[in-house]
C-alpha cells in the first residue's frame, strides 16, 4: 500500500521468526513482521489487488521484485502451515516470479478472467472430488 | 655448428687445392699433403661432433613430443575433472532437497488441524455455486443432484438450462467491465426465469440464505483494507512511524496517562476539601473561641449586673457569698426529701 519508493537495502534477507509465546519481536504498528508478511503474501492470492500493485508501478521495481523473490519462504515449511489461502496465494507468488506474468497482470480481462476462473475451479474441483 | 664444419670444409679444400695445385705444378709437397690430412681429421672429428649434436637432436624432438603427449593428457584429465565437477554441483542439490523436507516431519494430527483450517476458504459452503451451472458440465445423476443441492435442480428442470446460462453470460458481457460479483449474481436470476417448479425469486434467499453468495479462495478487497497493512498505512498517512509503535500499547499509555491525570485531580481535589475543611474547622474554633469570650465577657458582665442588682436592693456587701450556699442548702433539702 505504500507508495514511496523502496530501496533494496529495505527488505531483510532472512524470514521472520516462526511467532511463540514468549517472542519478544520488535512490532510495526502493533504487529510483527511475521503477521505482516503473512497477510501480505495471502493478500497477493487477490488478482484484483496485485493488478492494484502493478497499476502503481510495484511490479516494475526491482526492490519489489526481490521481496517477491523473498516471500517465497512461505512456500517451505515451517511457514507454509500458516496460510489459510493456499491455493490462489501459492500459485499468485509462484506466477509472479514470472516477469511476463507480472506485466500481464497489468490487463483488467486478465484479472477478470483469474478472479473467475478461480472461482469457478473453487466449485468444480469440490464437484470432481464428488463424482 | 654448421660454421664450425664449413671451415673444416673449407680448409680441408684449400689444402687439396694447394696439393693439386703443387701437383699439377710437378713438385709435390709433403707439406701441402700433410695438410690434408690433417685437415680430413678434423673433418672427421668435427662429424663425429655432429653426429653427437644429431642425435641430441633427435632425442630432445623425442623428449618434446613426450611432453606435449603428457601435456595433453593432463589437460583431459583436468577436464574431465571439470565436468565431473559440474555434474557433481548440477546434481547436488536434488540429492540434499529429500533430506531437508526430512527436516519438517508432521504428525496426522496436525495435518488434519491444517486442513480444517483452510476447508472454509477452499472448499465452498453447501449451495454456493459461483455462478456455475453445476448440471450441464457433469451428466445429471440423483447422486448428484443431491449433492450439489437445491441450485443445481432448478437448472435442470428448464429446457434451454444452457441458453438460460448463455444469456446470462452476455448480459454480463454487454455491461461495461461490471464487478465480479455484480457478473456472477446476474447469471443465476437469468437461469430461473422460466422454471414451473421453482420458487420465486423473492422466496429463494429464505430457503438458502447463501444464495448467490460468491465464494472467493483469496482475501476480499475489503478483507484486506481492513487488514493489518491497511492499520500500517494508516499510521504512515497520519505520519508516524510504525516502527516499535504499538496501538494497543499507545491506547493503554493514553489511558494510563488518563487515569493518572484523573488521580492527580482527585488528589487535588481532596487537598483541597481537606484544606478547606480545616479552614473551615479553624473558622468554626475561632468563632466558638469568639462566642466563648462573649459568653464570658457577657457572663462577666452579667454577674456584675447581677451583683449590682442583687447589691441594689439588699444593700449589704457580704449577701451573694451567702445566696450561693443556698443553693446547695435547697439541693440538700431535696436529697432529703428524697430519701424520706
Amino acid at each position: 500500500m505504500a507508495s514511496e519508493p523502496m530501496s533494496i537495502g529495505s527488505s531483510a534477507q532472512d524470514p521472520p521468526p516462526v511467532p511463540e509465546a514468549t517472542s519478544q519481536e520488535p512490532k510495526y504498528g502493533g504487529h510483527t513482521r511475521f503477521e505482516l508478511e503473512l497477510e501480505f503474501v495471502q493478500a497477493l492470492g487477490n488478482p484484483e489487488y496485485v493488478n492494484y500493485l502493478a497499476s502503481r508501478k510495484f511490479l516494475q521495481n526491482p526492490a519489489f521484485v526481490a521481496y517477491l523473490d523473498y516471500l517465497q519462504y512461505w512456500t517451505r515449511p515451517p511457514y507454509l502451515q500458516y496460510i489459510t489461502y493456499p491455493t490462489s496465494c501459492l500459485k499468485m507468488l509462484e506466477l509472479l516470479q514470472v516477469e511476463r506474468f507480472r506485466k500481464d497482470i497489468l490487463s483488467p480481462n486478465l484479472t477478470h478472467a483469474l478472479v473467475t476462473e478461480g472461482m469457478k475451479a473453487a466449485v468444480e474441483w469440490h464437484r470432481e472430488s464428488l463424482s | 655448428m654448421d660454421k664450425k664444419l664449413d671451415a673444416s670444409f673449407e680448409r680441408v679444400e684449400k689444402a687439396l687445392a694447394v696439393l693439386i695445385d703443387s701437383m699439377t705444378k710437378f713438385t709435390p709437397s709433403e707439406k701441402a699433403a700433410n695438410d690434408v690430412v690433417k685437415a680430413e681429421r678434423e673433418l672427421f672429428l668435427g662429424l663425429e661432433e655432429l653426429e653427437v649434436h644429431q642425435r641430441n637432436v633427435a632425442r630432445i624432438k623425442q623428449l618434446k613430443q613426450e611432453t606435449e603427449a603428457l601435456d595433453a593428457q593432463t589437460k583431459q584429465t583436468i577436464s574431465a575433472l571439470w565436468e565431473m565437477r559440474k555434474e557433481l554441483v548440477a546434481v547436488a542439490p536434488t540429492k540434499f532437497s529429500p533430506a531437508k523436507e526430512e527436516k519438517y516431519p508432521f504428525t496426522t494430527q496436525q495435518l488434519l488441524d491444517y486442513a480444517r483450517r483452510i476447508s472454509r476458504n477452499t472448499l465452498p459452503p453447501p449451495g454456493v455455486t459461483n455462478g456455475v451451472d453445476l448440471s450441464t458440465a457433469v451428466p445429471t445423476t440423483p447422486d448428484d443432484q443431491a449433492a450439489t443441492g437445491p441450485n443445481a435442480s432448478f437448472a435442470t428442470s428448464i429446457g434451454g438450462g444452457g441458453g438460460g446460462g448463455g444469456s446470462g453470460q452476455g448480459t454480463a458481457a454487454s455491461t461495461p467491465a461490471p464487478g465480479v460479483q455484480d457478473s456472477f449474481v446476474s447469471q443465476v436470476p437469468s437461469q430461473s426465469q422460466t422454471g414451473a417448479t421453482e420458487l420465486p425469486v423473492h422466496l429463494k434467499p429464505a430457503v438458502n440464505p447463501l444464495e448467490n453468495a460468491p465464494f472467493f479462495t483469496f482475501p476480499t478487497i475489503d478483507r484486506i483494507r481492513s487488514g493489518a497493512l491497511a492499520q500500517y498505512q494508516d499510521l504512515i498517512n497520519r505520519g508516524i512511524d510504525p516502527k516499535n509503535y504499538d496501538p494497543e500499547e499507545e491506547e493503554r499509555r493514553i489511558k494510563q496517562e488518563e487515569q493518572d491525570r484523573k488521580d492527580a485531580e482527585e488528589r487535588a481535589r481532596q487537598e483541597r476539601e481537606e484544606q478547606d475543611r480545616r479552614m473551615r474547622e479553624e473558622r468554626e474554633r475561632m468563632a466558638r473561641e469568639r462566642e466563648l469570650a462573649r459568653q464570658q465577657q457577657q457572663q462577666q458582665e452579667g454577674g456584675m449586673d447581677r451583683r449590682g442588682s442583687v447589691l441594689a436592693p439588699g444593700q449589704a456587701g457580704g449577701q451573694p457569698a451567702r445566696a450561693a450556699p443556698k443553693q446547695f442548702t435547697f439541693l440538700d433539702e431535696d436529697d432529703d426529701e428524697d430519701e424520706d
